[in-house]
């Protein structure tokens, strides 16, 4: 160790120096917070983040080819995010800089990014594109709500609706109908429950994700239509807490007691390789279950009440968004433009199952033959659901419908609290996040 | 300095109470019968290993199958892994990753930890104080400031700043766990060395060096498995498809309504491989090296 009273000084400077160079870096604005970003040339590179990468990886490098064939002036960077993670990469980027030009949004992340002031108005953009009045108006007004309401900050590529998917093979065999009302659902549930042979008639979403499983089966049985009345929210309404009482005593009954854990994973996975009547998740695990079980199920829209009412609550719409410090904003609208014209978002939503946001390419022959998607896209398009919009565009939902209360319901499914205190608890806090969401409007 | 050798004297041996009744359990333990042993040492091989089998049965076993062994078995989700996922990228990318914080994370930690082993300077007991302390920092805290640092570097979509992350924050424990090992060689063989001629970067190179391995071992394994495993920086770091790492192709095996558990369980098997190999390999110096160095700061 140096004993120079002179070197020890020069290299604790050294040291100070070092220091501050890198907080002043660190603290330093790198141009991309608030960067108002350029409409560019329209040619060179995008990068385009996919939100759901990995599955979608391949249709979208397909989309990507057929775009830049079409524009050789133009080359796009794919970047998959997986899905678990792509809110926390866009925080960070938007924090730290780094944000691509172009980049997938789903619905309920929107409104905690728009809140950001990351992404870009495209109403403009809309109004002189080809593709005004080609996209389906309820999921642009579900975009433009989660956005806040009054700026559209995302294009919708697709929508997925909640589904009953049921084994027709299991149901042939007891001599059952196909569960379109509730109370075919529970006595469909009841009959095919065997518990000695491990065989049940439902498996119900205990772990993550469970929340809006839980709502949609509140409100599907319940038949309000409303999330809000005036300021309140209906969620803890007398009618949703009895349904719901009822939908949390088929845990154990006519479930497996490990759905207790159950994120859409696990269910999706114990009702492919195992003797389950029912399960209820959306379009988007189509694929998983042609792949396992093709011609032993369908899939149906959630069941009606006796008198044929269908509610069903909102799924979130996903969607491309283009991102405010883009340098080339030209060619990033242009692949936005490309993503969502009839044939890209035809072969996109077919890869996923999900319903088209292009009305075009939601009338191709595809869509007529993958059943659920067909009945889906029926039933949402000619109003024979009842949608209860969910508030995706609380910047406070997230949390609220996940972290906050999953492990809320786990306890309702166990008995420890009632499908009444738990309402209450989710509506006292609602109720909250709205009046503030006002306040800030 | 070089002091005069006393050999101690053994002690005499004096056969007490406690000496017999050890004896008595010793000759106890190896009259036991054999199941008392292999049972329960059954019972956590087969909690330990069902989880493997279901990974294994999932990756070789056609899609759709509900098949409970492995018969037949297929390759298909590892080729789909390994070539449509770009698991042969995302594998060379956690190579290069892993050795490289490997060596870097050995070689800083051996140079501080002999600091921190053979000086005495002022701070030096608030600067331990401040290493354990930063144990306690999550990485996502400084994802940020991190990121900021590292585009000014213009290192973002570089493998360079995953490695240079994971080293910082392996460096801590690491340096600690090495200065450990150095304070356990005598620091008369290197007073010894000095004597014969050698500098203290000589005597350090042979006299010290070759008594570390274990130590080394143990941190070097420590560093590689870790940046490994790590998803984090990666994920946040590295915004181009042809420089993601195995945590991050795993993670995208999984979408947001639907999840491929054929490829996801072959996937998980190409990111076990390595950790396990390694740990086949080193597992006796691992064990050595952790037990002398670890508990002695």
């Amino acid at each position: 160790m140096s004993s120079n009273p002179r070197r020890r000084r020069l290299a604790a400077a050294l040291a100070l120096t070092t220091a501050l160079a890198l907080t002043a870096a660190a603290c330093g604005d790198d141009g991309t917070s608030g960067d108002k970003g350029k409409e560019g040339s329209g040619k060179g590179e995008i990068t385009f983040w996919d939100n759901n990468g990995g599955v979608r990886t391949e249709v979208w490098k397909e989309i990507i080819a057929d775009f830049e064939k079409k524009n050789p002036d133009i080359k796009v960077n794919y970047v998959g995010i997986p899905a678990e993670s792509v809110q926390s990469k866009y925080d960070t980027a938007i924090q730290g800089g780094g944000l691509p030009d172009v980049g997938g949004v789903g619905a309920a992340m929107l409104a905690a990014i728009a809140a950001q002031n990351a992404l870009e108005p495209l109403d403009d953009r809309l109004a002189k594109s080809p593709l005004k009045d080609k996209l389906s108006t309820a999921m642009v007004d579900s975009v433009r709500a989660a956005g806040g309401g009054e700026q559209m900050f995302t294009l919708p590529t697709s929508a997925n609706n909640g589904t009953l998917w049921y084994r027709t093979d299991l149901f042939e065999a007891a001599g059952l109908d196909e569960p379109s009302t509730w109370t075919k659902f529970y006595a469909a549930a009841e009959k095919l429950t065997d518990k000695g042979k491990n065989h049940f008639g439902y498996t119900i979403r205990g772990g993550e994700g469970s929340i809006a499983q839980a709502l949609d089966a509140a409100y599907g049985q319940s038949g309000i239509t409303e999330f809000w009345n005036g300021d309140k929210t209906t969620v803890n309404d007398p009618k949703n807490v009895a349904a719901l009482e009822k939908y949390v005593g088929l845990f154990k009954k006519v479930t497996p007691s490990a759905d207790l854990n159950n994120d859409f994973k696990k269910m999706v996975a114990q009702w492919d390789s195992g003797e389950i009547g029912m399960l209820s998740h959306n379009l988007g695990s189509y694929q998983d279950h042609l792949k396992a079980l093709e011609g032993k199920f369908r899939g149906i829209p959630n069941p009606t009440l006796d008198d044929g009412t269908r509610v069903q609550v909102s799924n979130p719409v996903d969607g491309i968004g283009i991102f405010k410090s883009s340098k080339n904003k030209t060619a990033a609208w242009k692949f936005v433009e490309f993503a969502l014209s009839h044939e890209s978002n035809s072969k996109w939503n077919e890869a996923a199952g999900a319903i088209p946001s292009n009305l075009e390419a939601a009338g191709d022959g595809w869509v007529q033959s993958a059943e659920a998607t067909k009945l889906a896209a029926a039933a949402l398009n000619d109003g024979t659901i009842k949608i209860v919009q969910l508030p995706y565009y609380l910047p406070d939902w997230n949390s609220l419908s996940k972290a906050d209360n999953e492990p809320n319901f786990q306890k309702v499914l166990l008995g420890k609290m009632s499908a009444k205190d738990f309402l209450d608890t989710l509506a006292g806090q609602l109720d909250e996040a709205q009046a503030e969401w006002k306040k800030q409007q | 300095m070089i002091t005069d050798y006393q050999p101690s004297v053994a002690p005499e041996v004096k056969h007490t109470r406690s000496g017999r009744s050890r004896g008595r359990r010793h000759r106890a333990w190896d009259e036991a019968p054999r199941w008392q042993i292999y049972l329960p040492l059954g019972i956590y091989l087969l909690f330990t290993l069902i989880p493997f089998y279901w990974i294994f049965l999932f990756a070789v076993r056609p899609a759709g199958s509900t098949s409970l062994v492995p018969w037949p078995m297929t390759g298909e989700h590892f080729a789909k892994v390994w070539t449509e996922r770009s698991f042969a990228t995302y594998f060379q990318n956690s190579v290069v990753t892993g050795v490289a914080t490997l060596l870097m994370t050995t070689v800083v930690a051996l140079v501080g930890g002999y600091a921190l082993a053979r000086f005495d300077f002022r701070g030096k007991r608030p600067f331990m104080l401040v290493l354990l302390c930063s144990q306690f920092v999550p990485g996502a805290l400084l994802l940020v400031p991190l990121f900021r640092i590292f585009a000014e570097l213009q290192l973002i979509n570089s493998l360079a700043s995953v490695v240079v992350a994971e080293t910082v924050f392996q460096l801590p424990l690491s340096m600690i766990l090495i200065s450990g090992f150095i304070r356990n060689v005598p620091y008369s063989l290197e007073e010894a060395a000095w004597v014969d001629g050698c500098n203290r970067f000589h005597g350090f190179r042979v006299v010290v060096l070759p008594l570390l391995r274990p130590g080394l071992i143990a941190v070097g394994s420590f560093a590689f498995v870790h940046a490994w495993n790590h998803f984090l920086f990666a994920l946040m770091f590295l915004s181009r498809q042809d420089k993601q790492t195995i945590p991050v192709g795993l993670n995208t095996l999984m979408s947001a309504d639907s999840v491929d558990l054929g490829a996801l369980a072959a996937g998980g098997i190409i990111a076990a491989v390595p950790v396990v190999i390694v740990f086949a390999f080193i597992q006796k110096w691992l064990i050595t090296g952790f037990s002398s160095g670890a508990v002695k700061g």
